[in-house]
């Protein structure tokens, strides 16, 4: 998963994608100001956006409506220092799906950027299922019919990417677009590695084939 | 009770000066009917006593002598008291006296023409003719004419029952119309102070969630009301003017404020999130304390903005002492120099003369290092900053800071000295500016009855006028 963080509190926004990076193994970028915000955000693949009100050059209400126009369906956690009734229904009416007063605890943000994304993508449960394959998105454990299986933390932030969107085509690209932040170099047969490593450790004892490789397309998670 | 009410106090003059009427109207009146009825009286008896004259007949022989004719006599005016009369002559002295006359009354000699006297209890008022009859004169007869004098008395008893009935009736009739004029008075207090009550209903309406005072066409109409509603149409827009500025300056703290604690509390929970080695926990406690001076700075300046407002609204002063404007002005270029030498900025002082003022030096400096700071931080590297400081005879002080560097947008002008307003977020906040420093310079300037004024043009500089009036 890959998250933008628009916030011009360069320290409120260096704990966020620490917390973030650490606790849930995102990738995260940040982006100082509303222009970069934007630019950021139009021209990546988000999970998630946390978008700061009160910024430079363009505020967050502006860059809200400013992607929204443009279709993007990226859910957007609005951090606010106002908590007024009427601010918050502007907001919400401007099209952000949460937000969370300042000061706020990092606990509750990392809840509710999990769940913004879960919802995002169409999977309510925090315990994602395919078949007899269980991830339990919360404390990032992976189970096989009832067997705990051990991932490296890169290979389970493909799996986890993977399951969310169970019985989808996946490119190599989308994957490596929410899996790394804007600082690194993308190489995409890095994928391929994971997902050996992957398939080694969840059918290890076990007769049926969970990711499958679609030539030239990508790969699906399914039963 | 009377004297805490409007409707009391113009009742009781209502009532008060309707009863100075009455008794005038009822003296007046009393006097007034006395005077005719006596008139009347003194005219009737006057006839009367000329009819009694008239009764009063010389005998045939030429002697000279008179006689009373009684058959001819008038009725009394009052039948229960019938009028006395007595006729004397000159000659032969009484002549008649009615039959009434007491034996032992003698009025002969007594009184003027007209007198008053008693007698058993029934007051009387007597009238005093001297008469010389008109006798037929016959042929061959001649003889001296002889001087009657007549007195001629009627009770006055009718007299005083007329004019205590009048009396009677005209208080009668004014204290009917007193009556009346008080209910009159009444309802004309109350349909007159209506707007009054109609106004105090539209100020127990306004709160401080609903401002609006919008008193009735006619409460701004009558005169008498219109400076009330007018004073407190101002009054209120003055309040809602300073209580908006209160609650957003409070709205303004309250989010400056979250900020740093959101960053704080962040820190500290994100290092609290696992186990940390000592080294990172010494990095976040570091980052901690610096979160926490930059609050402590914040709340610091918030209060200088406090101080500095109260100042301004008339608050007590500390004691002030007389100081050269220009001695302020070089310890500011002074204590802003290293500063100006980091970004190798010249910052050039000019005056025409020492410039007394009676004030706090630290409140100047306080201005003149914040405007200075302004000027150096906003200039090119290498730039210049000009500060002069002028007073023309009688004008007040001017202390002007002109700088060349990118100037402030048009748009941002009208808001720069107010509280927390940042035309550029990121710049001041990478400056560790709050908002604030051009609202506490503006404030400590007002606090001393002077001006600040501020004109830019963009890509050419700023130049901030400070006016102070000596006193």
């Amino acid at each position: 998963m890959r998250v933008l963080i628009v916030e011009d509190e360069p320290r409120l926004a260096e704990n966020i994608a620490r917390s973030l990076r650490e606790s849930a193994g995102y990738a995260v970028d940040i982006a100082p100001d509303g222009q970069e915000g934007l630019f950021l955000a139009q021209s990546n693949a988000y999970d998630v956006v946390l978008l700061d009100l009160m910024l430079p050059h363009l505020d967050g209400m502006q860059l809200l409506t400013r992607i929204r126009e443009a279709g993007q369906h990226t859910p957007v956690l609005v951090l606010t220092a106002r908590d007024d009734k009427e601010s918050v229904v502007a907001l919400l009416n401007a099209g952000a799906d949460d937000y969370l007063t300042k000061p706020f605890d990092l606990g509750e943000l990392l809840a509710r950027t999990k769940a913004l994304i879960r919802r995002g993508k169409g999977q309510p449960s925090p315990l994602l299922t395919i078949g007899d394959l269980e991830l339990n998105t919360v404390n990032r454990t992976v189970q096989r019919a009832g067997r705990p299986i051990t991932l490296t933390a890169m290979e389970y932030r493909v799996l986890e990417y993977l399951a969310h969107r169970p019985r989808a085509v996946i490119s190599k690209t989308e994957l490596l677009e929410h899996l790394y932040d804007y600082n690194w170099e993308k190489f995409s047969n890095v994928i391929e590695v994971y997902i050996s490593g992957l398939r080694r450790k969840l059918d290890d004892g076990s007769s049926r084939q969970l990711i499958h490789t679609i030539r030239g397309q990508g790969y699906i998670l399914q039963d | 009770m009377l004297r805490d009410s409007i409707k009391g106090r113009l009742i009781a003059t209502v009532i008060l000066s309707q009863s100075l009427l009455a008794a005038g109207l009822l003296f007046a009146g009393v006097f007034y009917t006395h005077r005719r009825l006596l008139s009347t009286l003194d005219a009737g008896m006057q006839a009367r006593a000329m009819s009694v004259a008239a009764l009063v007949r010389y005998t045939e022989d030429a002697s000279g002598n008179v006689y009373f004719d009684n058959s001819l006599m008038p009725e009394s005016l009052d039948p229960n008291h019938p009028d006395l009369f007595a006729v004397w002559t000159e000659r032969s002295g009484l002549l008649v006296r009615s039959a009434n006359w007491p034996s032992d009354l003698n009025l002969e000699h007594v009184g003027d023409k007209y007198w008053g006297f008693s007698w058993d209890n029934v007051p009387y008022r007597a009238l005093r003719v001297s008469h010389v009859p008109v006798l037929d004169r016959e042929e061959g007869r001649s003889f001296q004419p002889q001087t009657l004098t007549i007195v001629y008395a009627a009770p006055m008893i009718r007299l005083r029952e007329q004019v205590r009935a009048a009396g009677v009736f005209i208080a009668l009739a004014s204290l009917v119309l007193l009556g009346v004029t008080v209910l009159l008075a009444l309802w004309g207090i109350r349909r007159g102070l209506l707007p009054l009550r109609h106004l105090a209903g539209q100020a127990a309406l306004v709160t401080a969630h609903r401002w609006d005072f919008h008193p009735a066409e006619e409460a701004q109409q009558i005169a008498e009301l219109r400076p009330l509603t007018q004073s407190m149409t101002s009054m209120l827009g003055r309040l809602e003017h300073s209580f908006l500025q209160q609650r957003e300056f409070l709205g303004n703290a309250a989010h400056e404020l979250k900020t740093p604690v959101a960053v704080l509390k962040s820190t500290l929970q994100s290092l609290l999130h696992r186990p940390r080695t000592s080294e990172e926990y010494r990095a976040g406690l570091e980052q901690s304390l610096e979160d926490l001076n930059r609050l402590e700075q914040l709340l610091q300046w918030m209060l200088r903005l406090a101080r500095a407002e109260q100042w301004a609204h008339g608050a007590l002063r500390r004691d002030l002492q007389v100081i050269d404007i220009n001695v302020t002005c070089e310890e500011a270029v002074e204590r802003i120099r290293s500063l100006a030498q980091e970004r190798n900025t010249r910052i050039t002082l000019s005056t025409n003369g020492p410039v007394p003022l009676r004030a706090d030096p630290e409140d100047l400096q306080l201005v003149w290092i914040n405007l200075l700071e302004n000027a150096v931080r906003y200039s090119p590297e290498g730039a210049s900053v000009e500060v002069a400081v002028t007073c023309k005879d009688g004008g007040p002080a001017q202390v002007v800071f002109e700088d060349h560097g990118a100037g402030i947008a048009a748009q941002d002008l009208p808001h720069l000295f107010e509280r927390f307003y940042r035309g550029d977020p990121s710049r001041t906040r990478a400056t560790g500016g709050f908002g604030l420093g051009l609202a506490i310079t503006k404030a400590l300037v007002e606090a001393y009855g002077g001006t600040i004024t501020a004109d830019s043009t963009p890509g050419t500089g700023t130049r901030m006028t400070v006016e102070l009036p000596l006193r």
